[in-house]
């Protein structure tokens, strides 16, 4: 997969390439718009990681005639700037998904490969790690082969860390997808689910899946702890 | 109320002057016509008496006192002129003496006498029937040496009638004038004040969120003019202000996050280094925790100066704050549940407001949240959604550690912490509250605060819903 990474700002720039070729990407970088307009115009790249306060050529410019000339590349918008008007407006101009400064990585990752159209696990409708299932249809959640109640809440964020198994989720993402943005800043509420939900899920089990990363988030996993 | 004011001093001042001026020169006219008719009707009567004299009485020795009387009976005619003459002798008897007036007003015969040293003298003299006389009298003597006391009077009545008419003339005009001039006064403040009226009426929906709308300009040439034009001018640099502020929230957001973001991508990747030692990984991990937390500050005051800003209201739509109130109160279950807090929940009539849901949603998940952050484990929160008297009311109440008395006005502060040492949230920045007041104040409503030691209680006012929208 080839990516390219348009973003003025040297260090955030380097980060996020260094982050996504440690993923495994082949990533270009152009530090400002004219060169990020002439590489997407050169090469057929997989996905645009695209930032919108460019010298040169402005992001939400160089957006338009790339949609103008049929890029189909699917298009991440990087801004510092969240006002509904410059999401709407980018979004017109031809744009996937919008990601706010300051992210966290593991975001923008998450983000990245659901643009690309990787999910994390295949088509079945159980989502398996090590001896947890969790079944997307009938909502039932299984451990080593017996049943756990869980209330709607507790399911979707088990199903949120389940389905991005070994990926390590931050609480603000958390919230984003298993609340809404009205629960921005309340992250504690999110310690106290994933506290409920260990004593359901883990407690009665040797291998602990839920881990805490500190400063980071949370991580759905079996592998082994270091 | 200041116009209205205004108005009624400057009338009060203005009839007040009026009226001062107008009985000052009714008593001024009115003792000047008395003095003038009165020393008129004296010099009449007193210059009548000279005549007499030197035509008459001077020759009193060769026609002799009868012809006197007859000539003054003939040439004064004073029974028919309503007038009273009398000629005395020294010797104090009456030589003539008029007849009764043809009005029948006095009685001449039973005048008192008048005597005096001086040459010329005037009295008034009151007689029974309510008539006074002013008499002009005269000291005369004759070129023989023989003396005389000529006396010519006339009614004073005339004079006082006029006065008295003078006086109720004024007295009735006088009101009257000075109402016919409050009035006219009243109409005319109110026009040169209607202007201000004006300007105070625009003046007062101006706010900051329709700052490039003007005061109407009183084209009069005059202060009010001035005024408008000084005060438009003055709205111009504060709409100046406000769009500098605006400008620069946008600038410090986006070169604040960007340095945000470098430093959370570096010690995210290196956390995700495995070969680092777990010490490092816990310290770089509270770093982390830090900037995760210097983020969401910079988040929140960007809300808040962008709500304060004015945002638009294009995402407002009308919806049941009781069941609003209901599901977040649900959602947030587990963290009251945590602490073993009882919330209970009142909102069951649907209650219909205008506004940004998801903000509104924001209010009350603070406040619950700051609820259940100072209510201890086995506690009471009791949340309600009430409508009255035009407002919707949301109510959010706990039996917790409450609020001091001096802390009560500041906690809707940016950064204000009722006591440092008691938070519960270490994550917080004491913005959550101002986070409510600042939806509260774009979705003009009111956000208040109680408590009286035990527990606090907050109560947000918001209109209700004007029409439904739905229908």
């Amino acid at each position: 997969m080839r990516l390219l990474l348009i973003e003025d700002e040297r260090k955030v720039a380097d980060v996020v390439a260094r982050g996504l070729r440690a993923e495994r990407f082949a990533v270009d970088v152009a530090y400002d718009g004219k060169t990020g307009w002439e590489m997407a115009s050169g090469v057929d790249y997989d996905l645009i990681v695209l930032d919108l306060m460019l010298p040169g050529l402005n992001g939400t410019e160089l957006l338009r005639r790339l949609r103008r000339k049929g890029g189909k590349a699917p298009v991440l918008v990087l801004t510092a700037r969240d006002g509904t008007g410059d999401k709407v407006e980018n979004f017109e101009a031809g744009a996937d998904d919008y990601l706010t400064k300051p992210f966290a990585f593991a975001e923008l990752l998450v983000r990245v490969k659901a643009l690309l159209r990787r999910p994390p696990v295949g088509r079945d409708p159980v989502l398996r790690v090590a001896d947890l299932e969790v079944d997307h249809l009938t909502q039932q959640v299984r451990r080593a082969g017996k049943r756990i109640e869980l209330t709607s809440k507790e399911y979707a964020l088990l199903e949120y860390l389940a389905s991005h198994a070994g990926r390590v989720l931050s609480r603000t993402m958390i919230i984003e997808h298993v609340w809404d943005e009205s629960f921005e800043g309340l992250t504690n509420i999110v310690d106290v689910y994933v506290r409920h939900l260990r004593e359901k899920v883990d407690e009665a089990h040797k291998c602990k899946l839920i881990r805490t990363i500190r400063g980071t988030g949370y991580c759905l996993t079996d592998e082994a702890e270091t | 109320m200041t116009m209205r004011s205004i108005r009624f001093r400057l009338i009060a001042w203005y009839a007040g002057l009026l009226t001062g001026v107008f009985v000052l020169l009714g008593v001024l006219m009115y003792f000047d016509l008395k003095f003038f008719l009165e020393s008129n009707l004296r010099d009449t009567q007193a210059r009548r008496a000279r005549q007499i004299a030197d035509i008459l009485v001077a020759r009193v020795h060769q026609t002799g006192e009868r012809y006197v009387a007859t000539e003054i009976k003939d040439l004064y005619e004073p029974e028919v002129n309503d007038r009273y003459i009398r000629l005395t002798r020294a010797d104090g008897s009456t030589a003539y003496v008029s007849g009764i007036p043809s009005d029948q007003s006095f009685d001449p015969t039973h005048l008192p006498a008048l005597s005096s040293s001086r040459k010329e003298f005037s009295q008034k003299v009151h007689l029974p029937g309510n008539t006074t006389l002013l008499i002009a009298a005269l000291n005369y003597q004759t070129p023989e040496g023989v003396r005389y006391l000529i006396e010519v009077g006339a009614p004073f009545d005339p004079v006082e009638t006029m006065l008295d008419h003078l006086s109720l003339q004024l007295a009735l005009g006088l009101p009257i004038a000075v109402l016919i001039a409050i009035g006219g006064g009243y109409l005319l403040v109110g026009r040169a004040l209607a202007p201000v009226d004006q300007i105070a009426r625009k003046a007062e929906q101006i706010t900051q969120h329709n700052l490039s709308e003007r005061l109407p300009v009183a084209r009069t040439a005059d202060e009010l003019e001035r005024l408008s034009l000084s005060l438009n001018h003055m709205i111009g640099r504060l709409q100046d202000a406000f769009l500098n502020s605006k400008r620069f929230v946008a600038d410090a957001s986006h070169e604040l996050r960007t340095p945000l973001t470098v430093v959370r991508a570096e010690l995210e990747s290196m956390s995700s280094n495995r070969k680092l030692a777990p010490e490092f990984r816990e310290t770089i991990g509270s770093v982390l925790e830090e900037v995760e937390r210097l983020a969401r500050i910079v988040e929140q005051l960007f809300a808040i100066s962008r709500l304060d800003a004015g945002e638009s209201q294009a995402e407002w739509v009308q919806f049941d704050l009781a069941e609003l109130a209901a599901t977040t109160a649900e959602q947030m279950s587990l963290l009251a549940e945590d602490k073993r807090i009882s919330v209970s929940c009142a909102a069951a009539q649907p209650v219909l407001v205008d506004g940004d849901r998801a903000r509104l949603k924001q209010v009350v998940v603070n406040l619950l949240d700051n609820a259940i952050k100072y209510t201890p484990e086995r506690g009471r929160i009791q949340l309600r959604v009430t409508a009255s008297n035009g407002y919707s009311v949301l109510e959010v109440s706990d039996n917790g550690i409450g609020i001091p008395a001096n802390a009560l006005p500041h906690v809707f502060e940016r950064f204000f912490r009722v006591d440092k040492a008691r938070t519960r949230d270490p994550e917080g920045a004491g913005l959550g509250l101002s986070i409510v007041k600042s939806i509260c104040t774009a979705h003009g409503a009111v956000v208040e605060v109680e408590s009286n030691g035990v527990g606090s209680r907050f109560r947000v006012k918001l209109p209700i819903a004007r029409a439904n929208k739905f229908s």
